[in-house]
């Protein structure tokens, strides 16, 4: 259905000096999938996975520039003698994004979308938008503001709207990167459903362990070409050391291990005092009387969607005026104000966080102290970033970065503000295993130095790797509060099956 | 403040056809801009008075319609029977304020009821049905779909830059421009992008129409309120 | 003519549009305080030189700003603005056209031009208060506030203003657009965005 003979493509990237460099995507791939196949597509950020879905729905050649050679075909037909939108007919598409991939602000309207610029009749596609409604469960998304809706959710609208469409190819970039558990419960029910079906599925991603049940294949890809290739069968005898010897997330949660380390240093606590705070609409509110955390030790946030996590995360660093909580930290008694002094979160999307013209610069603006010279404060700057392997990039342009590397750099201007409590919002979202494991080991190495962190995160893969303290949050109240331990660790895989019964 | 129309609607007590919320918008637009205040004209300016009124109250925005009516009826009280008996400057002073909320008053209060009665869907379908091209609807369309982004963006980055305490340390009005307008200009680039390899792939093209599942449709109360419209405009340019 | 344009285009006119409008809108509020009134048409360009220099690099061809004012002139015409507003965003959106395409969309001094000319359709939203329009609105004034208001009002508004506020526009818009390209220079080139 599906056939890459020869398939080379670069892109044409104009680099900030002005120059023009080619950038290779996929060399010279040869791959054919078969109708109703189900393949899944994995490797480190940058294999070339990506590009290889841009080659099926047909954004590839038709919107990124570049240089294609070789030949792809849909169904014995060339794309480049195909329009885009003759491809759009075939193949429906779901972004990484959630944030970005609609054209609508309606759920409904959005669903409805592919099928109206294909001319289909209205009447048909109300009735499709019905029915796809009740089979996936999601009546109660019709008709909404999509601004108002979890990122979990809008992805359940993005496939909502291929089911209206009803391609015979669905492809997947990386879907699940925004999404908790239970969402990506759900959409695995969607992608089986999809395959009962006879749909030709082509998934991108770094999250493995829900589709371990579903591939057909699955192919490993590195620097643009295929590097290793398993057939069903294959799959299943992956052990958790394969996953890790090839450098992919593990394919199954159970067999993740867990590394203890020696107990938590200081015996001081953070204690939270009358965290009571509500949004307007009532949702998301959060209601915490007292809540004592060891200090020097990196506390996992978990819970699920809507549960009051990221209002936690926010009322910690002081961003909600109404919030009349304190937390007592080393004998102070920290306000809103004095929190919004000592804490420092590294948000989901670290684009809105950096200002300035280059690294250094993004550094130095979060030393606040006057008494330091300019020299001394780029040295230190210099000495933070070398710390965080981000030596070569002085100069460079916080945003010519890439995703990883942003995220360093805001760590590094939370390490430079010296502030004693730093907060990630869910910091390892669409990462592969290699860049995973970097941010674990930063945040151990934060800890080396004295901070306190907090991570909001669904990602079990990493809690095992480096977290010490679980606060479990349920309808914005403490449900549970416990230090990680081979004791504890069924706690969290309870959370994530719980998660799963939900669906 | 929500800048756009609405995601979806509530049920309302009658809905109008977006062509007849743009008749009412001009005929009241024009008979507050420029009527007199005297004879038929000051009939007419009592009639568009009560519009918006009326309107607020079919979608149930009932505080706003009592405000606006008791603002409305005292300053054309006023016009009509303190001005003539006042002189000086509290004359100048009555008229000024009177001027501004009569003139205006309507007229903004019509556009804020068709943007809090129409959904963005309806509008596009409207604004195809009158035969706008492809070249102004689907900008339209991004238009209303991007705002409430950027006004995500805005926020994240205000979080951001009280977090960093950056208001602090900035004498220089231009940087502090600079450092809220920088981040959201990347994110509007990105979003274009993105934006434009999700249509693409979902089928959206320049040169094509397409179907709309929205349903709009002159109703006979669409054809009573643009008769009265056009009656109202007849007389205010007859007489 | 619509041949022209991909997808790509109109969904940059529109996010594009979309910031200008909103920048428009908060510098507008602030022109709710008196003082600012009478300079909005200076300050209002200022602010808005920087993302209007953005989107200038990212049009290569002809039509894209002449979408945007129409755009505008749509919008505030429903919020309740009279019709010399068409007129006067058409004709800023055409004539920072021709000066973008004697630039071959690629001179940095032409679009700050650019910046410049764009600006002028803001005189739509005031010219109820000049020339041919003025004696009209202040005709159609005199019966309802008497000719003590008209007096005071047409003083407030000599023609010598209008020239004033064209004069502000193009100042502003100068300004703008040469802060923005400062900023086009330092962020967007330097990160490869634009």
């Amino acid at each position: 259905m599906i056939e890459f003979s020869n398939v080379t493509f670069k892109y044409n990237v104009t680099l900030s000096d002005g120059e023009k460099e080619d950038i290779y995507g996929i060399r010279d791939l040869n791959f054919s999938i078969g109708k109703g196949e189900f393949v899944v597509l994995t490797g480190g950020s940058g294999c070339g996975k990506t590009t290889f879905i841009r080659l099926i729905n047909g954004l590839i050649p038709h919107f990124y520039n570049g240089e294609l050679s070789g030949e792809i075909s849909l169904d014995g037909k060339s794309i480049r003698d195909m329009s885009i939108f003759e491809i759009s007919s075939k193949v429906g598409s779901v972004f990484q994004n959630p944030r970005s991939q609609f054209f609508n602000v309606n759920t409904t309207d959005e669903m409805a979308f592919a099928a109206e610029n294909q001319r289909r009749d209205p009447e048909e596609i109300n009735k499709r938008i019905k029915d796809i409604a009740v089979s996936m469960k999601i009546e109660k998304l019709l008709d909404r503001n999509i601004f108002e809706l979890s990122g979990g959710e809008k992805q359940l609208v993005a496939c909502a709207g291929i089911g209206v469409l009803s391609p015979e190819i669905i492809v997947l970039d990386e879907p699940s990167s925004n999404l908790d558990h239970h969402a990506i419960n759900r959409l695995s029910e969607i992608l089986s459903a999809w395959k009962s079906e006879g749909k030709t599925i082509i998934i991108a991603e770094h999250r493995l362990f829900y589709l371990g049940d579903l591939a057909d294949r699955m192919i490993v890809m590195e620097n643009g070409s295929v590097c290793n290739e398993f057939k069903r069968e294959d799959l299943k005898n992956l052990s958790h050391e394969d996953t890790v010897k090839l450098g992919i997330r593990t394919l199954s949660l159970d067999s993740v291990s867990y590394d203890c380390k020696p107990g938590i240093g200081r015996s001081s606590n953070l204690i939270f005092s009358d965290f009571k705070f509500t949004y307007k609409k009532n949702r998301h509110s959060i209601d915490i009387p007292k809540l004592d955390i060891p200090e020097g030790c990196v506390t996992a946030i978990i819970g699920h969607n809507g549960a009051g996590k990221s209002t936690f995360a926010r009322n910690i660093c002081g961003l909600e005026k109404r919030c009349r909580g304190y937390i007592e930290y080393l004998d102070k008694r920290l306000g809103y104000k004095d929190r919004l002094h000592n804490c420092y979160m590294i948000m989901q999307d670290v684009n809105h966080q950096l200002f300035t013209e280059s690294v250094e610069d993004e550094v130095m603006l979060s030393m606040t102290s006057d008494d330091m010279s300019e020299d001394d404060k780029r040295e230190r700057a210099r000495e933070i970033l070398d710390k965080l392997d981000l030596s070569k990039y002085y100069e460079t342009h916080p945003m010519a970065l890439s995703g990883g590397q942003k995220q360093r750099v805001a760590i590094a201007s939370g390490i430079a503000s010296e502030k004693p409590i730093i907060v990630f919002d869910e910091p390892t979202s669409g990462l592969d295993l290699f860049h995973m494991e970097q941010v674990a080991d930063v945040i151990k190495d934060l800890i080396r130095i004295g901070k306190n962190v907090f991570v909001i995160t669904h990602d079990y893969e990493f809690i095992l790797k480096c977290c010490d303290h679980i606060i479990h949050l349920e309808n914005g109240t403490v449900k549970d509060s416990f230090n990680l331990d081979d004791g504890s660790i069924c706690k969290i895989k309870e959370f994530m099956c719980e998660m799963s019964e939900v669906s | 403040m929500e800048i756009g129309l609405q995601s979806n609607l509530s049920r309302d007590l009658f809905h109008l056809d977006p062509r007849t919320k743009l008749a009412i918008l001009i005929t009241v637009g024009i008979i507050m801009m420029s009527g007199k205040y005297t004879g038929v004209e000051y009939v007419l300016r009592l009639i568009c008075v009560a519009v918006p009124f009326l309107l607020l109250i079919s979608i149930r925005l009932f505080r706003s319609a009592f405000i606006y009516v008791l603002l409305m009826y005292s300053t054309v009280l006023c016009e009509g029977f303190i001005i003539p008996h006042t002189k000086g400057m509290i004359n100048l002073m009555i008229m000024i304020i009177c001027g501004v909320i009569s003139r205006f008053g309507p007229g903004y209060l019509c556009g804020w009821y068709v943007v809090k009665s129409t959904s963005v869907s309806e509008f596009i379908t409207a604004m195809e049905r009158m035969h706008f091209p492809n070249i102004i609807t689907i900008p339209m369309s991004v238009m209303f779909r991007y705002f409430p982004t950027l006004k995500e963006d805005y926020s994240s980055i205000h979080d951001a830059m009280k977090m960093r305490e950056i208001g602090k340390k900035i004498k220089n009005p231009f940087t502090y421009i600079e450092y809220i307008l920088v981040p959201v200009m990347m994110s509007t680039v990105r979003i274009a992008n993105d934006l434009s390899a999700a249509s693409l792939s979902k089928g959206l093209g320049v040169n094509r129409t397409r179907t709309h599942i929205c349903k709009i449709g002159l109703r006979f109360i669409d054809y009573i309120l643009i008769i009265s419209m056009v009656v109202m405009l007849v007389t205010f340019y007859v007489f | 003519m619509e041949n022209k344009f991909s997808i790509k285009d109109l969904i940059t006119v529109g996010v594009f549009t979309a910031l200008y409008f909103v920048v428009t809108f908060i510098v507008a509020c602030l022109g709710f305080i008196p003082v600012f009134m009478a300079f909005m048409p200076l300050i209002g360009p200022i602010f808005n030189g920087i993302p209007l220099m953005l989107y200038f690099s990212k049009i290569k061809h002809f039509g894209m700003i002449t979408i945007t004012s129409i755009i505008i002139a749509i919008l505030m015409f429903l919020t309740g603005h009279p019709y010399p507003i068409f007129i006067f965003c058409i004709g800023a959106g055409l004539i920072t056209e021709f000066v973008l395409r004697a630039g071959k969309y690629e001179s940095i001094r032409n679009c700050v031009i650019g910046s410049a000319t764009f600006s002028l359709w803001l005189l739509g939203m005031v010219i109820a208060f000049f020339f041919g329009f003025r004696d009209a609105y202040f005709a159609s004034l005199v019966d309802g506030y008497g000719q003590a208001y008209v007096d005071k009002m047409m003083s407030l508004t000599p023609t010598w203003m209008f020239f004033a506020m064209i004069v502000m526009c193009l100042v502003g818009g100068t300004i703008g657009g040469l802060f923005g390209a400062k900023v086009l220079k330092k962020h967007f080139k330097k990160a490869g965005m634009a």
